[in-house]
Parts: C-alpha cells; sequence; structure tokens
C-alpha cells in the first residue's frame, strides 16, 4: 500500500514539473475566451432591418503556435421591427389588413480561425474567419396572429478586431471586433421573402 | 450522450434569449381578413337578406343572439347595409333574396375551423351556425360550401361576417355556396365590446374587397 501511495505521489509530482516546465516553454496563453455583448443590424433586406443590442457573442479558441488559434464561436441576437397597418394580398383571393412586429432571431455557431498580429503588446489586433451553420427563427406578430418560420443555413463571419490588455499579465482584456455575418436561411413570411440573411455589427466585452 | 445534453442545455439557454416583440407597439385597430370565390359573379346578384340579429358564438348548447334592438346589433347591421347599398344591392327578404349575409359573434370560445375538399367540416361542434333552414325552411339538413379552403382559430371578440349565394343554392348536393368570409378580431378592448373599431373594421373589410359589386353599379 505504501509503494502505491508512493508511485501515485511520485507521477503527481513528475506531472507538476513537466506542466511547470511547458508553460516556462511557452511565451503566450495558449487558450482565450471573448464575452461580448453585440449589436447588430441587418443589411440587405427590410424585413427586420431595426440595429438593435439585443445580443452576445461567445468565443473561444486555443493557439496552435503564438499568431495563430483556432475555436469555435456561438452568438443569438433579435430584430424586432413595427409595421403599421398595411393591406397584404395574401393569394389570389385573400388579403390581410393589420399591423406588425416583424421578428429575426438569430443563433449561429461553428468553429474559427483567428489570426492575431503581435502577441506581445498591450493592443493585440487580430483577423477571425467563422464558419457554421446558423438557427433563424423569423416572426411576424399581429394582435391575433404569429406567423413565424424556423430555418437552418450556412454561416460565415468574417471578423477584424482588437483585444485590449491592460496589464502586462494579460489576464483580462477588453475586447472590440466588428464584422460581417451572412448566412443562406431562407424564409417567407406572409407576402415577405428573406433569402439569405447579411448582418453587420460590432462586439464589445471582455476577453480573458 | 452526456455530452450532448450540455450542448442541448447551451442551445435551450440561447433560444430563450430572444427578445419579445414589445405587443404594446402593435395599434388597436382591427385586424381585418377576407376572402371570396374567384368564380363567383358578384355582379349577376342584385339583393340581399341579412338578419336582425348577430348569432353569437359560445359554449352553450343553444343559440343566443345580440338582438336586433342591441345597439350593437344596430350599428354593425347599419354598417353592413351602407356597404351593400352603396355598392348597388337591394335589401329584401329571405325568400326573394339572392344573396345572405350572415354575421356572427364569437364571444367565448376559441374555436377551430376547417374547411377544405380534404377535410370538409364546418363548425364541428356547432350545427346550429347558420343552418340552411334559416334562409329557407325546406332546407333542413342543407350546408355551405366554399370554394376556398380555410383553416383559422377564432377568437374571442372577433366578428365574422359572409355572403352566401342564396341563388345558386344546389338541391342536389344540398350546399348553400358561400361566396365571401369576412374576419375581424382586436373587437374586444379590456373585455368590452367596442362598436367604434367593429364598425371601422366592416367598412375596411369592403374597402378591400372591390369585387363585391353589383351589376347596377358597375
Amino acid at each position: 500500500m505504501k509503494r502505491r501511495l508512493s508511485i501515485i505521489a511520485a507521477i503527481v509530482v513528475l506531472s507538476g514539473t513537466i506542466c511547470t516546465l511547458t508553460a516556462s516553454a511557452q511565451l503566450y496563453k495558449p487558450m482565450y475566451f471573448n464575452i461580448d455583448w453585440q449589436f447588430n443590424a441587418i443589411v440587405g433586406n427590410d424585413y427586420a432591418d431595426t440595429p438593435t443590442g439585443w445580443g452576445m457573442n461567445f468565443e473561444g479558441g486555443y493557439y496552435v503556435n503564438s499568431k495563430l488559434a483556432v475555436g469555435l464561436y456561438a452568438s443569438f441576437h433579435t430584430a424586432n421591427k413595427h409595421i403599421g397597418e398595411e393591406l397584404l394580398q395574401l393569394n389570389e383571393s385573400s388579403h390581410l389588413y393589420t399591423d406588425q412586429i416583424h421578428s429575426v432571431f438569430q443563433i449561429p455557431f461553428g468553429a474559427l480561425l483567428k489570426y492575431r498580429f503581435v502577441e506581445d503588446t498591450m493592443f493585440e489586433p487580430y483577423v477571425t474567419a467563422k464558419i457554421g451553420t446558423m438557427f433563424s427563427r423569423t416572426s411576424s406578430t399581429t394582435q391575433v396572429w404569429e406567423f413565424y418560420e424556423e430555418k437552418w443555413g450556412f454561416n460565415v463571419q468574417p471578423e477584424v478586431g482588437v483585444t485590449i490588455y491592460p496589464s502586462a499579465a494579460k489576464r483580462y482584456g477588453i475586447h472590440i471586433a466588428a464584422y460581417y455575418n451572412y448566412s443562406t436561411n431562407q424564409s417567407r413570411i406572409l407576402t415577405y421573402d428573406i433569402n439569405g440573411i447579411n448582418n453587420v455589427g460590432f462586439h464589445l466585452g471582455f476577453s480573458f | 450522450m452526456k455530452k450532448v445534453i450540455p450542448i442541448l442545455l447551451l442551445a435551450a439557454t440561447f433560444a430563450a434569449c430572444q427578445k419579445e416583440p414589445d405587443l404594446n407597439e402593435l395599434s388597436s385597430e382591427l385586424i381585418v381578413y377576407t376572402n371570396y370565390d374567384k368564380s363567383a359573379n358578384f355582379g349577376k346578384y342584385t339583393t340581399y337578406a341579412i338578419p336582425d340579429s348577430i348569432l353569437l358564438l359560445d359554449d352553450k348548447a343553444k343559440p343566443s343572439y345580440f338582438a336586433a334592438d342591441d345597439p350593437r346589433t344596430t350599428a354593425i347591421i347599419q354598417a353592413i347595409n351602407s356597404e351593400m347599398k352603396t355598392r348597388g344591392y337591394v335589401r329584401t327578404n329571405n325568400a326573394e333574396a339572392d344573396l345572405g349575409l350572415q354575421v356572427s359573434y364569437v364571444k367565448d370560445t376559441n374555436t377551430i375551423i376547417s374547411y377544405a375538399s380534404t377535410n370538409p367540416y364546418w363548425w364541428y361542434g356547432y350545427d346550429y351556425y347558420w343552418p340552411g333552414s334559416y334562409w329557407n325552411p325546406y332546407w333542413g339538413g342543407w350546408g355551405p360550401s366554399y370554394a376556398y379552403p380555410i383553416t383559422y382559430t377564432y377568437t374571442i371578440g372577433s366578428l365574422i361576417v359572409e355572403i352566401v349565394a342564396l341563388e345558386d343554392a344546389n338541391a342536389t348536393t344540398k350546399k348553400i355556396p358561400v361566396l365571401w368570409t369576412a374576419y375581424m378580431a382586436g373587437i374586444q378592448s379590456s373585455n368590452q365590446f367596442n362598436i367604434n373599431k367593429t364598425v371601422s373594421g366592416i367598412y375596411q373589410a369592403f374597402e378591400q374587397s372591390p369585387y363585391i359589386l353589383s351589376s347596377v353599379e358597375r
């Protein structure tokens, strides 16, 4: 029993030593996480093109070398827009007179590739390419009915940004980024067609 | 499986993050939906009949009505008569009328109404809803037929106005063609029947239905 405990203790000590040595050899922090507030506007389609800050962004990655990281991302965002009373011709024989609130709720998520230009300064500018899928829920709410469609599509999001580290230890930083986001989601609500969703926006949050 | 659970929880959390629409932004105007039989020739009819009362749809076993002297009935019937007159139709009695207008108010029930060629039932559970015998005492067991499929959930405080072609009632099939359906919702405000909104809704229903026009006005 004593021998077994000795072996376990030796393994623990050895593992700790190896980890310490590895950390000493690696001058950059291997992992990063961003949690951001997201301000977003749908462009190219006026269904719900009201810019809103009802969204968040989450991402995390691992640096495979000092400049290049791979990781995962996920975000969500809602855009709501009131449409005043109008007469909609639903088909050849039916009409609907109503006002509505248009909504587009988006959840893109997938994998990312991040490249930072410098790693040993207070400001770390970078570019990121995100590729994944997106769930969208497009709806029209009236006083009586809600018309909606839930769809999936391919998602791509190029992003440029900067992480600002106030301290040399770089444990915590401020994250600012601008992005363009496109997904192939298609919806038809009442008389409105959405063929792909284009977004522009920015992230403001914390990095650690 | 254990790895999937956190992902599902994360997805559910994200889905719950949707910012719900602010319903206070919606106006207090009625929603007005209309549909009609595209093959109908409204120009060939010249007369119509309309009851003096309005059928109330509720969960009671026997039908009840807004009586003829009820101010709600008066306002609704006057608005419909005004529109029909403007479009060249003359009001007459059931026996002589080419068209019949049946008006119903959904009082305190949520009723799913469905009618389609593949699912041909109408007001299931509401056998007394404007039976054929109302228009003609010899039309017992007759029912309406629709040229357009309809499936709606009619909510409390909705008004339904329909035009049926009495002239074209078919003795063989025992069917009375329905030419036009208008559905207005949002009539109740704070559980009170809003007459002004209802009348505005009726005018809107006719305004978005310019095809309802007698040959006299063409």
